[in-house]
């Protein structure tokens, strides 16, 4: 018996999901679980503590994949390393510049987020490319020896490396990288093109930055974990979560440790996706609701779309920091079951994106908290079971909650239960917007989707943002609560390569757009094997996106492109001119350009098929644990059915006014909505459409 | 249920507020203009059925008054003879009237009807890289009259139900430069009108007529209470200011402004009586404009951060005499008219910093310092219209130092076009674009940086344009730290002559000159002397500062 195993550092837990396979049937067994506290700074420990826990020995593993936010965690906690950047004369300050943009825009007191690299070691060496690729001056490195020697007396542990339209031809930068290499190995040096060969020069500077900023440590950890596993006896390498929700080797991984800061939201949305496909959804609107944030996404006829257009810390008052590298594209709010609600100068009601976090965490914890939670406000209006509250661990502080919610009633000039409907009601239209921006404002219509919803608070709202969003079914996952870990079971070997290269869309660009794509694919191939893989060609799936905009604009779509057998550059016209109108109301005569060449090289990973949920046969009425009076807001107040959702059956149907209680989700239907639970144990809401008035 | 219970009721408010941004997404990924879609320098706005401000988007802020003007300049001249019907699209880019910024800006406005009633406007309004006139890019420092600048659309109804104007459309297309471009930036304002458009189409039909109504009501007296609390935090009182404007562009004599600003437990009235008169030269700026300066500088100083709507501004009063540099008349030019717009928000600025310590700095380089490169391109030998503004220094704040390169606050979510975009688009060669240490700026605390960007032609056609105000009197300090550095503009001619400008218009240059564009470090604020050494050091090792200015102004040798 091999185990396959995928485990999750999470801020708070560290997750682990397995399950065992006959090497001899290749049969596999039932999929387990485990949860332990997340140990920083030492993230390893909790992992091998989970694998204990589990049951699952190092020994016995045959396929290892892991996710970790140590990535994001060393940047936003500023935790980095002591980086210097060299860049091409006279641009050493673009890194400070940046785009001087400042979105808070009435605000004449603004802070732009500060470089992490400081100007004096930001320094330039003569060099030049221009903007056709050709080299015009080769890098002059006499001066390096000197520089390097002050990096090393400035305490340095990074070199970062950018020079001007290294995407198009990296000659300088590379020389240079392998110089740094040769004088100083002990240094961690990172050139742009390794990670980016996309233009913008401050972008790409800020990606290398930000990999230099985080490569010893992510370094350290992998190299950490990796020996305490093979000391616990593992004998294949290990893998790691990608943002692009795909797996690499550990040597990928650490040569672009960047490439895995938002690993974990992308094996949820992956997950979604592969479930989608099982119960015959290919497209669907992705809600993960946690405790601090929701977190939104699209996927259309079963694609995730990958966007390198990243940036960590951005909101609507700083620009953050860009990172160009290949993520799934989600949409964050700040709103999830711990987030507080509080009222303005003006009256008016918002709804996070504070949080109440662990501590002291919602009033109802009866942990010294004092201001409202969405949490408290669902068990306020009976949605929450008392009695399982915070998995039953918890008596709710009743008398605590009341007077939360008298005081913020008393700001609005309403009853408690008011001012709770209220929170649901804020809570949801912040979520209800966050949808939009992922469907209709991308020109997509919800009614052609299904609404997947996870995370400890997914299935408490999803039906009401279904109604409102007129989303015709709402899929609730069985595995809900450990949906990202489960996902990362489900992912292959996954390498995206970007590739900015100005063409027309025109038959005669037919043999360019194959001969960029091939010279593409033979870098894939030769990566893979440097990584240990002996694969050719034919082993890979292969595919081919292309960005293209009309000539003159800056913003561009992306559609794929027919390759095989040939280019078919008038399917690939026609789909641009298509994807344009759909998202943006109209199509031009104009001539289309392509920017971008995005290829996906992608190894199937076995993946495990999803047990179905065994039958008990004992009938819908035994799953019945009883009625509560449940507040459905819009809907009335009604006595709901609660169900043992452990105790449901396949192919069992019934009716809303409901509540589906599992040990760690909440299923709340609204009356009349009908619900199926199908082959697998997932939960399907089938939506009737009310007219207006009704809602 | 009921309809206008308090949620519903916050969630239309918030459903309007949001549509906002969403025509601002549509606009800005669709254009075909870099000044738009890198400068964000449009604007995106709903009104109500009267023209009152309900939601407002921008990439920019001297805006802030362009949106309902326009609308109720439509209403005035269609609405009253009953010719607004679904469907219509009216255009306009009148600079006086309603519009009130320069013939680039062209506002798109479309009805949005509910069951046949009027209910609302979507408008937009963003700047075209050329609509003709005598220089490319349309904007010059030394135009006489407006005739020089452009084409003009005063207030035309450009699809009337539906069907397009295709003869007007061919009339614009034939005035200027680079038809192909703005048709598609036409197209992208339609689109982004439709947008909002659809969205209140649909609030309307699922909450009703009554309830959105009540809620754009809320909506505007919310606007009102919260701006009405911060009003009360400012200090009351009269507060003055008065400053110079480099010049007109056609003569070198400078332009002496003023304000006076009373601010009452209920009332903040700028009075800009006193003011130089209308200008001959295009760096005249309209009432509207004038509007705008006000409404952005009382948000900075009231509350940045909500929303704006017609409602924030109902207790913003400003009193000017026609014709006077502000509010210049027809058919003065204007195509410049930013440069004066600001010195209205700045010389607020300049006259409240001292007292609103947290909300202002000391004076920045203020002009948006904006460039026109046009010429053959060197390899693809198509014609090349570069227009882009740049980013200089911030003034020093009470207590703290503060940015460097950073763009005006006449711009906002703006962009720079990237070195690599840049080269590859227009042809030229990038030199380099790095912090500069020209003399300015020192003080206890330091003037942000500006900076220094060389583009070198590589053909020998190319002509330039550029406007860099404040180049005659630099950014302005506080409690007598240094003045800033002045914005400038440089030709570097191939024979070793450097000739240096604060405006220029169509100024031919020759394949391998070099246009240096530096600008303004911001005004340094307190005595340099008091400037912690360590500080000092720091910026020395930084080289922010040279070892002369070490001595120089802070008295040191380190």
């Amino acid at each position: 018996m091999a185990i396959r195993a995928a485990t999750d550092v999470g801020g708070t837990f560290t997750d682990l999901v397995f399950y065992s396979v006959d090497e001899k049937t290749g049969a596999c067994g039932a999929i387990h679980s485990a949860k332990v506290d997340t140990t920083p700074p030492n993230f390893e420990t909790g992992v091998m503590r989970c694998l204990a826990k589990g049951g699952a020995a190092p020994a016995d593993l045959g396929f290892f994949a892991h996710g970790a936010t140590v990535v994001i965690n060393a940047i936003t906690e500023r935790k980095g390393a002591r980086v210097a950047l060299i860049t091409t004369q006279g641009f050493r300050d673009v890194l400070e510049i940046a785009r001087g943009n400042r979105p808070d825009l009435f605000n004449f007191n603004f802070r732009k987020p500060a470089p992490l690299v400081e100007r004096q070691l930001r320094v330039e060496l003569r060099e030049r490319c221009n903007y056709k690729g050709e080299i015009e001056i080769p890098v002059e490195l006499d001066a390096l020896p000197a520089i390097l020697d002050r990096f090393r007396a400035e305490g340095v542990e990074s070199v970062a490396i950018c020079f001007l339209h290294a995407y198009l031809n990296p000659a300088n930068e590379a020389r240079t990288a392998a110089e740094v290499r040769r004088l100083w190995p002990e240094v961690s040096t990172v050139a742009s093109h390794e990670l980016s060969r996309e233009w913008r020069e401050y972008e790409r500077a800020s990606t290398t930055v930000l990999s230099a900023y985080v490569h010893p440590i992510a370094k350290r950890y992998i190299e950490a974990l990796e020996q305490r596993l093979v000391e616990g006896g593992m004998r294949p390498p290990p893998y790691m979560m990608l943002s692009n929700g795909g797996i690499a080797t550990v040597a990928t991984a650490k040569a672009n440790p960047v490439a895995m800061v938002e690993s974990g939201p992308a094996s949820g949305i992956f997950a979604a996706a592969h479930l989608g496909t099982l119960v015959g959804s290919t497209n669907l609107i992705v809600l993960d609701i946690g405790g601090t944030t929701a977190k939104c996404a699209l996927i259309e006829r079963g694609e995730v779309r990958i966007t390198t257009e990243y940036f960590v810390e951005r909101t609507r008052r700083t620009p953050g920091y860009p990172i160009q590298t290949p993520v799934s594209e989600i949409v964050e709010i700040g709103n999830g079951g711990g987030s507080i609600a509080w009222v303005d100068a003006g009256g008016k009601l918002h709804v996070g994106p504070q949080s109440a976090g662990a501590l002291p965490g919602p009033v109802a914890y009866g942990r010294g908290g004092t201001e409202p939670t969405t949490t408290d406000a669902n068990l306020l209006l009976g949605r929450i079971d008392p009695k399982s509250f915070a998995g039953g661990e918890i008596e709710p502080a009743w008398d605590a909650l009341t007077r939360a919610f008298e005081t913020l009633g008393k700001k609005l000039g309403v009853a408690a239960i008011e001012a709770a409907r209220g929170v649901v009601r804020i809570a949801n239209a912040n979520m209800t917007n966050a949808l939009r921006l992922v469907s209709t404002n991308k020109g997509y219509d919800p009614r052609d989707f299904a609404l997947l919803a996870f995370g400890g608070g997914g299935p408490m709202h999803a039906v009401s943002l279904a109604e409102e969003l007129k989303v015709p079914r709402v899929i609730v996952p069985v595995n809900s609560a450990v949906f990202s870990a489960w996902g990362m079971l489900l992912t292959d070997l996954r390498r995206d390569y970007l590739r900015t290269r100005l063409l027309p869309l025109a038959l005669t660009s037919a043999a360019g757009i194959q001969g960029l794509f091939a010279e593409m694919q033979s870098e894939a191939v030769e990566n893979f094997v440097r990584d240990g893989m002996a694969v050719t060609s034919e082993r890979v799936q292969w595919e081919y996106l292309v960005d293209m905009r009309y000539q003159g604009q800056e913003h561009t779509v992306k559609v794929p492109l027919p390759l095989e057998p040939a280019a078919d550059i008038g399917a690939a016209m026609e789909r641009f001119h298509a994807a344009h109108e759909k998202r943006y109301t109209y199509r031009l005569p104009n001539a289309i350009q392509i920017v971008n060449f995005h290829l996906v090289a992608r190894i199937a990973v076995p993946k495990p098929e999803l047990p179905k949920k065994i039958p008990r046969g004992t009938g819908l009425a035994a799953a019945v644990m009883g009625t509560r009076r449940v507040d459905f807001d819009a809907h009335g107040v009604h006595d709901a059915t609660v169900y043992d959702g452990v105790a449901l059956d396949p192919g069992v149907s019934f009716e809303g006014p409901a509540i589906v209680q599992e040990p760690s989700v909440t299923l709340v239907v609204t009356p009349g909505q009908r619900v199926t639970v199908d082959d697998y144990g997932n939960y399907h809401v089938h939506l009737r459409q009310r007219p207006e008035a009704e809602t | 249920m009921s309809t206008t219970d308090p949620y519903t009721i916050e969630i239309i408010r918030s459903s309007l507020e949001a549509i906002g941004d969403e025509m601002f997404s549509a606009l800005q990924r669709t254009s075909m203009s870099p000044i738009i879609y890198e400068t964000l320098d449009f604007s995106v706005g709903v009104t109500d059925a009267s023209g009152d401000l309900i939601t407002q988007g921008n990439g920019t802020t001297v805006f802030l008054a362009m949106i309902d003007s326009l609308v109720r300049d439509i209403l005035a001249k269609f609405g009253s003879k009953g010719e607004i019907h679904p469907g219509d699209v009216f255009m306009s880019n009148d600079p006086y009237e309603g519009g009130g910024t320069h013939l680039s800006d062209f506002g798109l406005v479309s009805p949005v009807f509910h069951q046949n009633e009027l209910v609302a406007f979507v408008v937009n309004k963003a700047h075209w890289v050329d609509v003709g006139g005598k220089n490319p890019g349309s904007f010059s420092t030394n135009a006489t009259e407006i005739f020089q600048e452009g084409i003009q659309v005063p207030s035309v109804k450009i699809i009337a139900r539906g069907a397009v104007n295709e003869q007007i459309l061919e009339i614009i297309a034939a005035n200027i430069r680079l038809p192909k471009d703005s048709m598609g930036d036409f197209w992208a304002g339609v689109a982004a009108n439709r947008v909002g458009e659809r969205r209140i189409v649909e609030l309307f039909a699922k909450y009703g007529r009554d309830a959105v109504l009540e809620a754009k009501e809320q909506l505007l007296s919310y606007g009102e209470t919260m701006i009405q609390k911060d009003l009360a935090a400012l200090p009351k009182g009269v507060f003055t200011a008065e400053d110079w404007i480099d010049d007109d562009g056609i003569t070198s004599a400078p332009l002496r402004v003023q304000v006076k600003v009373t601010i009452t437990d209920d009332e903040f009235v700028a009075d800009f009586t006193g003011s130089a008169p209308q200008a001959q030269g295009p760096i005249n700026n309209s009432r509207t404009g004038l509007v705008s300066a006000v409404r952005m500088i009382f948000k900075a100083l009231t509350n940045p951060h909500i929303p704006a709507n017609a409602g924030c501004f109902r207790m913003v009063k400003v009193v000017c005499p026609d014709s006077t540099v502000f509010t210049a008349k027809r058919p003065a030019p204007v195509s410049t008219y930013w440069e004066t717009q600001m010195y209205a928000v700045d010389l607020i600025w300049k006259a409240l910093a001292p007292h609103v310590p947290q909300r202002l700095t000391a004076g920045h380089q203020l002009s948006v310092c904006a460039v026109i490169l046009a010429g053959t391109h060197a390899d693809t030998k198509e014609f090349a219209l570069l227009v882009c503004p740049l980013v200089g220094g911030w003034g020093a704040g009470i207590n703290q130092d503060v940015e460097s390169g950073q763009f005006s606050a006449a711009d906002g979510e703006t962009y720079n076009i990237p070195v690599e975009i840049t080269e590859a688009r227009y042809g030229v060669l990038v030199e380099q674009y790095a912090f500069h240490n020209e003399a300015g700026g020192a003080g206890e605390y330091r003037g942000g940086r500006g900076v220094v960007m060389d583009y070198r032609v590589r053909t020998d056609d190319f002509v330039l344009t550029g406007s860099f105000g404040r180049f005659k009197y630099p950014p302005w300090s506080m409690n007598g730290g240094q003045t800033g550095s002045p914005n400038m503009l440089q030709v570097l001619r191939t024979d070793g002559t450097t000739e240096t400008y604060g405006k220029i218009a169509g100024l031919p240059l020759r394949k391998g000159d070099v246009v240096r564009m530096i600008t303004a470090h911001g005004g340094g604020v307190g005595d340099p002397k008091k400037r912690p050494i360590e500080r000092i050091r720091e910026d020395l090792h930084n080289g922010f500062i040279t070892p002369a200015q070490v001595q120089s102004d802070y008295g040191l040798s380190l």
